[in-house]
């Protein structure tokens, strides 16, 4: 059993994401063209920004459950502040501190008053539901057009799109942040005994509250290129489904669902995967009714994997 | 045996407490919503709320013994869809009414098994194991039915969730029955003792040889048997079944029953407050629902409901030992 765990350790993603690469391009060559790769990796930055935020809520031990109902939120934020001044910069900043604000929310709830992660993250992604629909009336669309929109939507540079970039740009300082500072080890710490991470002097409730508002700016993050992608915005996209191929990425990736321990790189590759499926299932003609069965039975392979690994590293602690 | 009945005393006094004053609120908010809705005093409505509310009550009840457990289940809004499904297929594919009931029963302890065994034995965390049936679940329930909606005009099928006598609704005493046999079982069987023991201190409950992985797996095929009997209830009381049913039913579920006093954390709470978490949980959903309110604003109050209620709880308990 543990050999079939180490096998699967996480830097086998990759493997396993380019053996599927090349029977999709059996299955249909259009696959490997460079249009189709190119919509891949702008399909899966919202997808990758939601997923680092989740990231560091999940290697510290927790779970935010509303960070794709918030980037609904946020990108219908921007939206109006758009429709009613016609200017960016203030409706960017505005999304930036009320993500930020909601992370702050949820983590002091969680830090503070040691709340379960889930219930105040379920109850915080129906609030960020019904504010979606409440800043903006009923069934309306705002059409998001010209200056930025156009530019960070669909602008490539080195013939990779800006939103690409921003994920990588992103994703580098999260890397770094998470392997080589004091507040990764402290992440990791938390993750694996709080009480330990008390004892070593670490400020646990800080520590939290900070990975809570990183994962909300994350999520602002996601809004805004959700919202650039399409060029509008209206409540009741599809949040809960980011959240899930988020979470399947991170627990593709090879991230201890129990806290503690997990790579960026693999829930990167995650990432990769989770989009290099959808994209192929939909080149395939696989009926829209199965993409969620497919999805649901990813996370639960997933999750015994995860489990094998669980119990390799028990056995090695002994 | 003696330290459990000991301890048990005083947190029933608080919970007669949080019992009377959830009898309060239940009445506060019929009176508010009956001067706001004429026709909510009615015999009609009340039969059509309690009717509206009867999948909530079924569900609940198992959310209460998963909760009790210390767990969540987050799969059986989904698990309506799915089950259903597999019942409205059975009935029209054999044209048998028990078979169908039966299919829908095991379809729903079915998802439930696949939760038991990656939360109670794999030892997985339980959002995250029911969040991928969640998942599994609704995209079953979109294969099974393509996406529409199958019609049902099977009498016997449509029974239990369709007809009423006057104006009181067949699953009411259904649901009275069901509230009995699962009382019986979690108060007076070895079964019962087992999950508030598992809840209060999986540990020691293993210890102890009280087999907690045992006790969580049939837990979760519990909340998924009763996930199956809604399903039934739902595709009779709209006369057809539908991939969409059920969606964000475990979160009413949850919040319910934190309302009605289960702990967060496991081991502590009591069906009957199940039941008035739900009557008025349900109340208040049925008069904004009655009233018109903005689908969205819908969503928010609710979000607000579980977050009070949680905060009110953690608030009177730090109270009470400091």
């Amino acid at each position: 059993m543990q050999n079939i765990a180490r096998t699967l350790q996480e830097r086998n993603i990759v493997v396993v994401t380019l053996l599927c690469c090349i029977v999709f391009y059996v299955l249909s060559p259009r696959f490997l063209s460079v249009d189709n790769m190119s919509a891949i990796s702008r399909q899966i930055v919202p997808i990758g920004l939601i997923m680092l935020g989740q990231f560091f809520v999940i290697v510290s031990g927790n779970i935010d459950l509303s960070l794709g109902m918030a980037s609904v939120l946020f990108a219908v934020v921007l939206g109006v502040f758009f429709g009613l001044t016609g200017g960016v910069g203030i409706g960017l900043l505005a999304v930036i501190v009320a993500s930020l604000a909601m992370g702050f929310v949820n983590g002091a709830l969680v830090a503070k008053l040691r709340l379960p992660a889930f219930i105040v993250t379920l109850s915080t992604l129906f609030v960020a539901q019904g504010l979606s629909g409440l800043i903006i009336s009923r069934g309306q669309q705002i059409f998001l057009m010209g200056g930025f929109f156009q530019w960070a939507g669909s602008e490539k540079l080195l013939g990779i799109y800006l939103s690409v970039w921003f994920l990588i740009a992103l994703g580098g300082l999260a890397y770094v942040v998470y392997n080589h500072t004091r507040i990764g080890a402290a992440i990791i710490a938390i993750g694996n005994s709080e009480d330990n991470a008390k004892l070593a002097g670490i400020n646990v409730d800080r520590v939290k509250i900070g990975v809570f508002m990183f994962s909300g700016l994350c999520s602002g993050f996601a809004g805004i290129m959700l919202s650039t992608r399409m060029g509008f915005v209206q409540p009741g996209l599809d949040g809960n489904g980011l959240l899930l191929d988020a979470i399947a990425a991170i627990i593709i990736g090879g991230t201890l669902i129990q806290g503690g321990r997990g790579t960026i790189g693999g829930a990167l590759w995650g990432v990769a995967f989770i989009g290099i499926i959808n994209n192929a299932l939909n080149l395939l003609n696989v009926e829209d009714v199965w993409h969620q069965v497919f999805k649901g039975l990813v996370i639960l392979a997933a999750l015994g994997v995860n489990w094998l690994l669980w119990q390799s590293r028990q056995s090695e602690a002994h | 045996m003696t330290s459990i009945s000991t301890s048990t005393t005083p947190r029933l006094s608080g919970l007669s407490l949080r019992y009377l004053v959830l009898l309060g609120l239940i009445v506060i908010a019929s009176v508010g919503f009956g001067l706001a809705n004429e026709n909510f005093y009615s015999l009609t409505n009340f039969g059509i709320l309690l009717r509206s509310i009867a999948v909530l009550f079924l569900v609940s009840m198992g959310m209460t013994f998963v909760m009790l457990t210390g767990g969540i289940d987050l799969s059986v809004g989904s698990n309506v869809a799915f089950s259903g499904g597999v019942g409205v297929i059975t009935l029209t594919t054999t044209g048998s009414a028990p078979l169908g009931f039966a299919a829908a029963v095991l379809a729903g302890m079915a998802i439930g098994a696949i939760n038991g065994v990656f939360i109670g034995r794999l030892r997985l965390s339980a959002f995250m194991v029911s969040l991928a049936t969640y998942a599994l679940a609704r995209g079953l329930a979109l294969v099974i039915y393509d996406a529409n909606s199958i019609n049902v005009s099977n009498a016997a099928f449509l029974w239990l969730g369709g007809v009423s006598w006057g104006s009181m609704p067949v699953v009411i005493p259904f649901v009275v029955v069901v509230f009995v046999g699962l009382s019986v079982l979690l108060y007076n069987t070895p079964f019962g003792r087992n999950v508030y023991a598992a809840g209060a201190n999986f540990n020691t409950s293993f210890v102890l040889g009280r087999r907690p992985e045992r006790t969580l797996v049939w837990i979760y095929v519990l909340s998924g048997a009763l996930a199956g009997l809604s399903a039934i209830v739902t595709v009779g009381r709209v006369s057809s079944g539908q991939p969409w049913s059920g969606l964000y039913l475990e979160f009413d579920a949850i919040t319910a029953v934190i309302l009605g006093g289960t702990s967060l954390f496991g081991g502590r709470g009591r069906l009957l407050g199940t039941i008035l978490g739900v009557l008025l949980y349900g109340i208040i959903i049925n008069g904004l629902v009655l009233t018109g309110t903005n689908p969205y604003l819908q969503s928010l109050i609710k979000g607000m409901i579980l977050l009070g209620v949680v905060l009110l709880d953690t608030w009177t308990q730090r109270g009470k030992t400091s």
